[in-house]
């Protein structure tokens, strides 16, 4: 008797701690569904209303006034961005705003934050293309009102666009199409012309006796390996998540793959694969002639270059007599509005403003931050860097629909080609390796 | 087959002294890396493969408590002098909470007879049986219905009020304590409170410290719990959240070092308190477990 009371205590001890858990989460599911309907209707009543390019119509804030806004930007965006909200409070001089507070966040935690507590995250926050299925499975994200859609759409870069729709409904307003990677190079080391093929490249910084550096054992670089052979991904299955592939010539896979091996061995100990943080670092010390790095190193790396640095999307690589373009994986960032906002209109239109052109432009200017607008990308086109990443963008993949299990897979595939025992001329190795890798990925 | 016994003795001793330098090299050489490179000159993730660097400064330790951010980083909210305060401050009070917790809980158990003293203890065994971080977001919620999210006190509040829970311990070193001396501190009028604070404490210092070593790492290593508390408030994060932002992939190319630097800083603290106490806490990790 004694022992079957302990446990009852127990158990409605522990039943009330799960009470609290599963009430939090109810009423997030229902305000959740109110804000959604809110903002719908929010949409179509504002459909009507034109649209000034870089400023929308004041009468698209409805009866919201005394606005109080969160704005989530990385850290080294924060004074800029803090900069654009007084320039949209002051051109909406008559509406009042009692606060817009701009907070550093980085983007990678963005959705983590939101997601555990939307209320009392950011109302308008920047984020990675690889966090929208996640944001959109929680429903945190408005969806862009159709008065502002269609200018979004006409003016930013389609595949920017496209990435962030779904079922026809836009969920986030592009901000930049830069989250990748692209060829960096020492100018004295690598001219112009060599760095148009990835046999060029790794020739002359053999000669300089200098380093080239890309990490083949991150997945996140290595990939660009099957994608170039024609192993592009394409989303999820139907199932919703098991990678799926676009259609491939394994052959042709397996021979891109062998012609990779045969460079990293014909040039063991000019191709490292290292960390691309330390690129930086050798261009400082001068160990390094050349690398592939995001474009969130590329400060650290002009600044160790300084006149020396040079730019451009990825090389090619001879595959039997054809001269490919690596393909890579390539991201875009967004500006997100919080469904959970007590201002939704507002929201999106300091949203719209903060990824619009002129809020575009100043940070490409400032920052180097990529635009995915159009007229933007025209304005910095004397940017070496912004336009090797623009280049690079229309030879990517986009980093949206990723399977967890890709990374890793991907990471092998590139480190066992690294490896000292492997054989680049053993076809049937690589092959055995490539369809290793591609059931990884899709779990099998 | 060696005849000599000497010989054999001092032929497995080296064997046996072969074996355990090895593995004490593996072990401290993580150590002795992050010390030795958080003190390297030229900045970047590693020095190209060198193990030793080649110059040696303090630069970064310097920038690290001037918070000075490197340029090209942009970074506006990294600034761990105010981090470690944070830390040491959490760490205090819930150190201070919980040992008395502890400690009463475990008195309570190991010295007062009362009705439903093995229910609760039962209960306390399968409450922390489960892992804490199943209630993690419950936990979140409640601290924001008492508008205690994003605070330090809600960080205090979360390490220190469960501490009660793992009194089994410090219970088992309690019970090793005559009875005798009770009674005859009753006998001399003293009350069950009296005797806790002046016979079994004084008589405990091994678990006291124990208990206060515990229960100050804590905060200091806990990084979940404080990173869904603290949101996206920079300025009242812990040391743990902290440096693990300086290797994000924002900062990771100009922190590296820094976070180096805060790594081997981060140790300071645990380990002079360490050394203090550490001639009680060898004889308190013993004598607890004979009954615990």
């Amino acid at each position: 008797m004694k022992k079957v009371l302990a446990i009852l205590l127990a158990g409605m001890l522990t039943a009330t701690a799960f009470a609290g858990c599963g009430g939090g989460g109810n009423n997030n599911s229902g305000s959740k569904a109110a804000d959604g309907s809110q903002t719908e209707s929010k949409g179509d009543a504002s459909a009507a209303a034109a649209v000034d390019p870089s400023w929308p119509d004041a009468s698209l804030f409805g009866d919201e006034d005394n606005i109080t806004l969160k704005v989530w930007a990385p850290d080294k965006a924060v004074d800029l961005v803090k900069t654009q909200v007084e320039a949209f409070k002051s051109h909406y001089s008559d509406k009042k705003f009692a606060s817009i507070e701009v907070v550093a966040q980085g983007e990678n935690d963005a959705a983590t934050l939101i997601v555990n507590d939307p209320e009392k995250a950011a109302d308008v926050f920047g984020f990675p293309s690889d966090q929208l299925n996640k944001l959109k499975d929680a429903q945190v994200l408005t969806q862009v009102a159709p008065a502002l859609a269609a200018q979004v759409q006409a003016m930013n870069a389609e595949k920017t666009v496209t990435a962030a729709t779904f079922d026809g409904q836009l969920l986030a307003f592009p901000e930049t199409n830069d989250n990748g990677y692209y060829l960096v190079f020492d100018n004295s080391v690598v001219t112009a012309d060599d760095a148009k093929t990835l046999e060029g490249v790794l020739a002359a910084c053999k000669k300089a006796g200098k380093s080239f550096i890309m990490d083949a054992g991150n997945g996140y670089y290595s990939c660009i390996f099957a994608f170039t052979g024609g192993a592009e991904i394409d989303g999820f299955e139907a199932d919703g998540t098991t990678q799926k592939f676009k259609e491939y010539d394994e052959a042709t896979v397996v021979k891109t793959l062998m012609a990779f091996a045969q460079l990293m061995k014909d040039y063991k100990g000019t191709f490292v694969s290292q960390d691309p943080a330390n690129i930086s670092t050798g261009f400082k010390n001068g160990k390094v002639g050349a690398g592939i790095d995001g474009t969130w190193n590329s400060q650290p790396d002009k600044e160790a270059l300084g006149d020396k640095f040079g730019a451009a999307k990825l090389p090619t690589i001879k595959v039997g007599s054809e001269d490919k373009q690596i393909i890579s994986l390539f991201g875009y960032k967004y500006i997100g509005v919080n469904s959970h906002t007590k201002f939704p209109r507002s929201a999106q239109i300091l949203g719209y403003y903060l990824a619009g052109q002129e809020c575009q432009e100043q940070r490409a200017k400032q920052i180097g931050w990529g635009p995915s607008n159009q007229e933007a990308l025209k304005a910095v086109a004397d940017d070496a860097i912004l336009q090797a990443v623009a280049a690079q963008a229309e030879n990517a993949v986009p980093q949206v629909n990723v399977a967890g299990t890709f990374w890793t897979s991907m990471g092998t595939l590139g480190s066992e080609m690294y490896k000292d025992g492997w054989n680049p001329a053993d076809e049937a190795a690589t092959k055995k390796l490539f369809e290793k890798t591609i059931a990884n990925v899709r779990d099998e | 087959m060696i005849k000599s016994y000497k010989l054999r003795r001092h032929l497995s001793n080296a064997l046996i002294y072969i074996i355990l330098g090895v593995m004490c090299i593996i072990w401290v050489m993580p150590f002795v890396y992050l010390v030795l490179h958080s003190l390297r000159l030229d900045g970047g993730v590693i020095d190209n493969g060198a193990l030793l660097p080649k110059q040696f400064t303090f630069k970064h330790y310097i920038d690290l408590f001037a918070g000075n951010a490197p340029s090209g980083s942009g970074a506006a909210t990294l600034y761990f002098p105010q981090w470690f305060l944070n830390t040491f401050v959490v760490a205090c009070f819930s150190c201070v909470i919980s040992t008395l917790s502890v400690l009463m809980v475990s008195y309570a158990f190991s010295r007062l007879r009362f009705g439903a003293r093995k229910k609760l203890m039962n209960i306390a065994m399968i409450l922390g049986m489960f892992p804490g971080f199943m209630t993690m977001i419950a936990m979140y919620y409640l601290l924001k219905i008492m508008h205690l999210d994003g605070t330090l006190v809600a960080l205090v509040l979360c390490y220190s009020c469960g501490a009660g829970l793992g009194f089994q311990i410090s219970k088992g070193f309690f019970d090793t304590i005559p009875r005798a001396l009770d009674e005859a501190a009753t006998i001399d009028g003293a009350t069950k409170n009296q005797i806790f604070w002046k016979i079994i404490l004084p008589m405990s210092k091994p678990i006291v410290v124990y208990t206060v070593l515990t229960s100050f790492i804590g905060p200091w290593t806990d990084f979940i719990l404080a990173k869904i508390i603290m949101g996206d408030d920079t300025s009242k994060y812990t040391v743990a959240i902290g440096l693990q932002k300086m290797i994000s992939a924002e900062f990771r190319s100009s922190y590296f070092q820094q976070f180096m630097a805060g790594s081997v800083v981060v140790a300071v603290p645990i380990t002079l308190l360490f050394l203090k106490m550490q001639k009680y806490y060898v004889e308190g990790v013993t004598a607890g477990g004979v009954k615990g």
